[in-house]
């Protein structure tokens, strides 16, 4: 009799979980399922009825891989993918690191400001924050950077930072902007797991005279390996797969299209962008990524034994 | 306690130092969040650091609620119902992201079935999809099941942006609101068990009450994704919101600059205000609440 009151009800389990089951399927299941199957149809400019029911084969992916043998714009894509997704990482995970360090060295009112200050651009509407930008590397004299570089005679007149210093320009500029995003991800991490770490611990440390430099790679670093190893591969999915940010800059001329455009990018304009719509391309481009995020994924989540985090139930026998 | 800290604290040379570099690191985080505010209410834009570029004035903010781009008029632009959409949206996002997330979170935290591991890990995974690959077929979807009425269809495509983009916060969501129920001592569910209620009445009636701080955490980050969102509003949303009228305004040549600025910092109001009152829960709770 005791069993039955505490063992869970099937019909009760099934109402509970309905609606995220519904969600999932209708946003995640089906749609991944459509976008492979329209990777194999000519699917242009949303004619749903013209092309839905056309089957090429495999004539999407020839297509992406010829143009990225040969299409010159398209081969950059990709490198401008490989540039933004490395340099991005290593300044989010170890910008990410300094900054919780720092913020756990320092004073906790100041850190807390600190810290606040470095999740708004995480927080700001897209729209705003891509303007905060649009005016920071505006190309005229109006932009913040070449008004300050033109005041302090580093420059004698404005540089449109993102179109005329190519590669490096555009580069830095969708690196520097999305890191400012993305380096708040480890900060946040790394910050409460050394909030977590036994005091006694750094205090025993401490009166060995453990110098911050010593405390810091000899106790602190070690202890966040799990960390460390968890905002890296998170950040290159996050980063193999953001656009948002990107796709604005690109659109308001902040950073030319050549140079400034990244595979999750280049999916999303092939797509919705100006001009023809190429779905069908596009359909193909993003399986692509969807291969590589789900093999990068699936690692991650085993390799971080996320499995071991979940544990049963104790009362529900 | 203190003591201990005392001990910890060794050198105030090297704190000052580190607040420094921290905050030179900063710098442009705060001139750029402060100069936007700053030329909104500027003749024109503080791009600069010459304060005489700053010329005090409220046109701007007076030009954008009549909905005018530029001082001699031209288009108008219904900026007051734009702000009223973008709050739809977010609303509605939140009320769908909490609904869905406390009932999945509550079963995965509290309920044992086969599979129950395997589903959270799938959830995680989910969470990390790429929503690029996602939204093609989301928006065939969008335009095959679009009713042919144009009253109609308008109202659909505010309901289909904001179960679409609820969509793509509920994975995080119900593993933030799992660990809250997590939390909860086993012993106040079982009371209530024992005392004759059912499952469904447990979780509203004793449950839910407990894990109010998590409810919080996550309608906020849900409020905010869908307050700030632009691709999913200029994809699916008929009508305009602040997002979409700054991101089509930017180029236009009519386009007076600190007017933008001023519609700027108004979609930036409902942000800050919620970081201020707010903080602790968010810098405890953004990273959703994962633990080593």
């Amino acid at each position: 009799m005791k069993r039955n009151v505490f063992s869970t009800n099937k019909v009760q389990l099934l109402i509970f979980l309905l609606p995220a089951f519904l969600i999932v399927l209708l946003f995640y299941i089906i749609p991944i399922i459509i976008t492979v199957y329209v990777s194999f149809t000519p699917m242009r400019n949303w004619n749903i009825d013209k092309y839905f029911n056309v089957i090429v084969g495999l004539q999407n992916y020839n297509r992406l891989f010829s143009l990225i043998t040969r299409d010159p714009v398209a081969r950059q894509v990709v490198v401008n993918t490989i540039v933004f997704v490395a340099i991005t990482l290593v300044i989010n995970v170890l910008g990410g690191l300094g900054l919780a360090l720092a913020n756990f060295f320092i004073d906790e009112r100041v850190s807390t400001g600190f810290r606040t200050l470095w999740l708004l651009p995480r927080m700001t509407p897209i729209a705003v924050y891509g303007l905060l930008w649009y005016y920071f590397f505006h190309g005229s004299n109006i932009g913040m950077l070449n008004s300050i570089a033109m005041s302090l005679g580093l420059i004698k007149k404005p540089i449109a930072w993102g179109q005329e210093v190519i590669p490096w320009g555009p580069w830095s500029i969708i690196i520097i902007v999305n890191g400012f995003v993305g380096v708040s991800f480890g900060m946040v991490i790394f910050y409460s797991a050394l909030k977590s770490i036994p005091r006694e611990l750094i205090i025993a440390a401490r009166v060995d005279g453990a110098s911050n430099w010593k405390l810091t790679t000899n106790i602190l670093i070690p202890l966040l390996r799990w960390h460390l190893l968890f905002v890296t591969t998170w950040q290159l999915l996050s980063l193999l797969t953001t656009y948002a940010h990107t796709f604005l800059l690109v659109e308001w001329g902040v950073v030319s299209r050549t140079y400034g455009q990244t595979w999750a990018l280049y999916v999303f304009n092939t797509a919705f962008g100006r001009g023809e719509q190429d779905q069908g391309l596009a359909a193909a481009a993003a399986v692509i990524l969807v291969i590589f995020g789900a093999i990068l994924g699936w690692i991650t989540v085993r390799a971080l034994g996320f499995n071991k985090m979940i544990t049963k139930p104790k009362g529900d026998i | 306690m203190m003591q201990l800290w005392d001990v910890e604290v060794k050198s105030r040379k090297i704190e000052i130092v580190l607040i420094l570099a921290v905050f030179l690191a900063s710098l442009p985080l705060i001139l750029n969040y402060g100069l936007l505010i700053l030329s909104s209410f500027s003749t024109e834009m503080v791009t600069n650091l010459d304060p005489t570029s700053f010329r005090p004035t409220i046109d701007n903010w007076i030009l954008l609620f009549e909905g005018r781009l530029s001082v001699t008029g031209g288009v108008r632009e219904d900026v007051v119902r734009y702000t009223i959409n973008t709050a739809i949206v977010a609303l509605g996002v939140a009320g769908v992201v909490v609904l869905v997330s406390v009932m999945a979170g509550y079963a995965m935290s509290r309920m044992n079935f086969k599979g129950r591991s395997l589903i959270m890990q799938l959830i995680l995974l989910l969470h990390a999809f790429p929503g690029v690959a996602l939204i093609i077929a989301v928006y065939l979807i969008f335009r095959a099941t679009l009713p042919s009425d144009i009253e109609l269809a308008r109202i659909y495509s505010f309901a289909y942006v904001i179960v679409a983009r609820a969509a793509l916060e509920i994975p995080m969501s119900i593993w933030l609101i799992k660990g809250f129920f997590d939390r909860v001592p086993w012993e106040v569910e079982w009371a209530a068990i024992i005392d004759g209620a059912s499952r469904l009445r447990v979780w509203r009636e004793v449950m839910l009450p407990m894990v109010k701080p998590g409810i919080a955490a996550i309608a906020i980050f849900a409020f905010l994704a869908g307050w700030e969102d632009l691709i999913y509003v200029r994809t699916f949303l008929f009508d305009r919101t602040l997002a979409t009228y700054i991101e089509s305004n930017i180029n236009v040549e009519f386009a007076y600059m600190p007017l933008l600025a001023a519609a700027g910092t108004l979609y930036l109001l409902p942000t800050i205000l919620f970081f201020i009152l707010t903080q602790r829960l968010l810098l405890e709770t953004s990273t959703g609440g994962i633990k080593g």
